[in-house]
């Protein structure tokens, strides 16, 4: 009973492994991404100059603006820069704009001028793809809640079907062929299971009012938005005495803020009805502040006398569990050294989806090694495990070099980024298709070491913010990308010259590595 | 945090030490029951030494986060080292029971 338990649970998480483990390993990367998605949209808006952070200068600057620019608006919101982000964006809304017609401009954080940075989603692409998938509307975050069920559901079934969790907890045999693959895959599976479940677990979180809708239709019918505003605390939306009043200088309400709460820093500045006898003003957290995600917290502000209305601590249990695991799950409280952890922990859950594509694929083949021709399934799972893998990873690379090459004028210049990321992922399922499976392997990887460690290059040649001046300047979010580019290239300039070289060496590990494999294969119930 | 890192990978070189198998590998001859018994509470001793650092150090919320992802990245990085760098490995584990105190009593 207790073995036939195992071995249903070892069918589910090879068949669920397989079928959603090309869309989670695409989630997973860009996911990881995500974690610099800030220092990634400051690499592809070069124009954007890194200055000293001044909040209430910059505060100062951005008044200003809006109040030439946008004297009628409905509201107004700025963001702070800070060391990842430099650029100081407003945006606001006009009267009688929906609540997404939004203009936003950024502004030079030292002088208060405009700034006509390149047209490009940047970071904020990958952020974007890693839950809604580039499809329409509700259809790819459902995908995306679904896959992050299914990993879920491959966890658990995991952790059942490894039988010595605990006895081979420090085990990793290198050079045995499959042997190795199931180490690498337990050992990184298991060592980094909190990261791995607190992700998959938060993401379920985070869509909870689409996943299990019930409760929430239970208690508040078809008014969720009443939920939302009990949950999160209501917009409090004011409404315009229609008598103008000069608005405070926001400089001082933020001093005020840091009388308050000496050395807590500000992420968002909204400003409701400016210039009206209502005006409020909302200074809200940097998100670098605490672990839970709080939305309308911080300090709100009477804009025309400045009187503290109200420091909001919306600190009910769950609303802590519900924003600690938004909170988790995005890290945007992660300083420097945790941020990179974040980034090498997404990099291993990718590691672990490769590694059992890899897997299911690499014992199947053995089984028809013999043979000149392998059925068309496995063809078929081959092309696709090296168009979703190595094809991605040419997909990004793409994305960045079509940031630097097309030109800055170009209409819709955003949307060809993303057609340039499109059309090489498209190429690389072709040249799977069309080549041998370990050559189509070995050249991709190659394309994506040169793809990738020419970026820093690139970036050299093309705006004046290479490695060069990036490092003496102390721009390190710039340099960091460009390291990072680097480090990832040979990397993959590694992984390519082991698919280069004809498998000698295994002849010799050979014959111990095919007994072990048909053991495993046994065992594993594949 | 640099201390809580030290004090878990010590720990976590303890515990991986206290299984017979890998106490042979590592350091080529067998152990004493008693030997295997005492890395095993020093292991889990050391873990919890890091756990009072962090949560001292940063709170529980913060703390506990910090602690697991030093641990994860530490004996990631031990168990994927093991097989092809066994002396240096090692060597850091006894270089960190070294420095980790000296880091966690160091003002500041």
């Amino acid at each position: 009973m207790k073995e036939g338990f195992r071995q249903a649970m070892a069918w589910l998480h090879t068949w669920t492994g397989l079928i959603f483990g090309w869309l989670l390993f695409a989630i997973f990367l860009t996911g990881t991404l995500s974690y610099f998605k800030e220092e990634i949209s400051h690499w592809t808006q070069p124009e954007v100059p890194v200055r000293a952070l001044d909040a209430p200068a910059s505060l100062a600057l951005a008044q200003d603006y809006l109040q030439l620019h946008a004297p009628q608006a409905a509201s107004w919101f700025i963001r702070l820069p800070d060391a990842r982000e430099p650029g100081l964006s407003v945006s606001w809304r006009e009267h009688g704009g929906g609540r997404r017609d939004f203009i936003d401009k950024t502004l030079d954080p030292a002088t208060g001028a405009e700034i006509q940075a390149r047209d490009t989603r940047g970071g904020e692409f990958f952020y974007r793809f890693h839950f809604q998938l580039e499809m329409p509307h509700p259809w790819g975050r459902w995908l995306a809640t679904f896959a992050a069920f299914i990993m879920l559901v491959g966890l658990v079934t995991g952790i059942i079907t490894h039988k010595k969790i605990f006895k081979e907890f420090f085990t990793f045999r290198p050079g045995k062929g499959q042997r190795s693959w199931l180490d690498g895959h337990n050992a990184i599976g298991v060592l980094v299971l909190p990261f791995h479940l607190m992700i998959s677990y938060s993401s379920l979180v985070i869509f909870m009012a689409m996943v299990m809708p019930a409760s929430i239709i239970a208690s508040y019918g078809d008014d969720t938005r009443g939920f939302f505003n009990d949950l999160f605390g209501a917009p409090a939306e004011v409404r315009a005495a229609g008598v103008s009043a000069p608005l405070m200088p926001l400089p001082t309400l933020y001093a005020q803020v840091q009388a308050q709460s000496p050395g807590s820093r500000v992420g968002w500045i909204e400003v409701q009805t400016p210039g009206d006898q209502n005006a409020r003003v909302r200074f809200s957290r940097h998100a670098g502040e605490r672990i839970a995600h709080q939305r309308g917290g911080g300090w709100l502000f009477d804009g025309v006398n400045g009187t503290l209305q109200a420091q909001s601590s919306l600190e009910a249990t769950p609303m802590l569990i519900s924003g600690g695991m938004y909170g988790l799950h995005m890290g945007e409280f992660a300083g420097p050294w945790l941020r990179w952890l974040y980034f090498f922990f997404g990099l291993a859950g990718t590691a672990v989806i490769g590694t059992g594509l890899v897997m299911w694929l690499g014992k199947r083949q053995l089984k028809h090694a013999k043979r000149d021709a392998q059925p068309f399934e496995l063809r078929l799972v081959e092309v696709l495990n090296i168009a979703s893998m190595s094809g991605l990873v040419l997909g990004v690379a793409a994305f960045f070099w079509a940031n630097r090459l097309l030109p800055v004028a170009l209409a819709g210049r955003a949307d060809w980024e993303i057609r340039w990321f499109f059309l090489l992922w498209a190429l690389s399922l072709l040249h799977a298709m069309l080549r041998p499976g370990r050559r189509a392997w070995a050249e991709q990887l190659s394309l994506a070491a040169v793809l990738w460690a020419g970026l820093p290059l690139l970036n050299q040649l093309t705006t004046g913010q290479g490695l060069l001046q990036s490092i003496p300047a102390g721009d390190w979010a710039m340099a960091g990308f460009d390291l990072t580019a680097l480090g990832s290239g040979l990397f993959l300039a590694w992984a390519a010259g082991k698919m280069w070289r004809t498998p000698v060496v295994s002849k010799r590990a050979a014959k111990p590595a095919k007994r072990a494999c048909s053991t495993l294969i046994e065992s594993e119930v594949g | 945090m640099l201390a809580v890192a030290l004090f878990g990978f010590a720990g976590f070189a303890g515990l991986c030490l206290c299984m017979e198998k890998h106490y042979k590998e590592l350091l080529g001859r067998a152990p004493t029951a008693g030997r295997l018994r005492t890395l095993q509470i020093g292991g889990w001793s050391l873990l919890l030494v890091a756990l009072w650092l962090a949560v001292d150090h940063s709170g529980w919320a913060m703390g506990l986060v910090e602690l697991v992802a030093v641990l994860m990245a530490g004996v990631t990085l031990w168990v994927f080292l093991l097989p092809y760098q066994p002396r240096l490995l090692l060597g850091l584990a006894a270089l960190s029971l070294v420095l980790g105190p000296v880091l966690a009593l160091l003002p500041g």
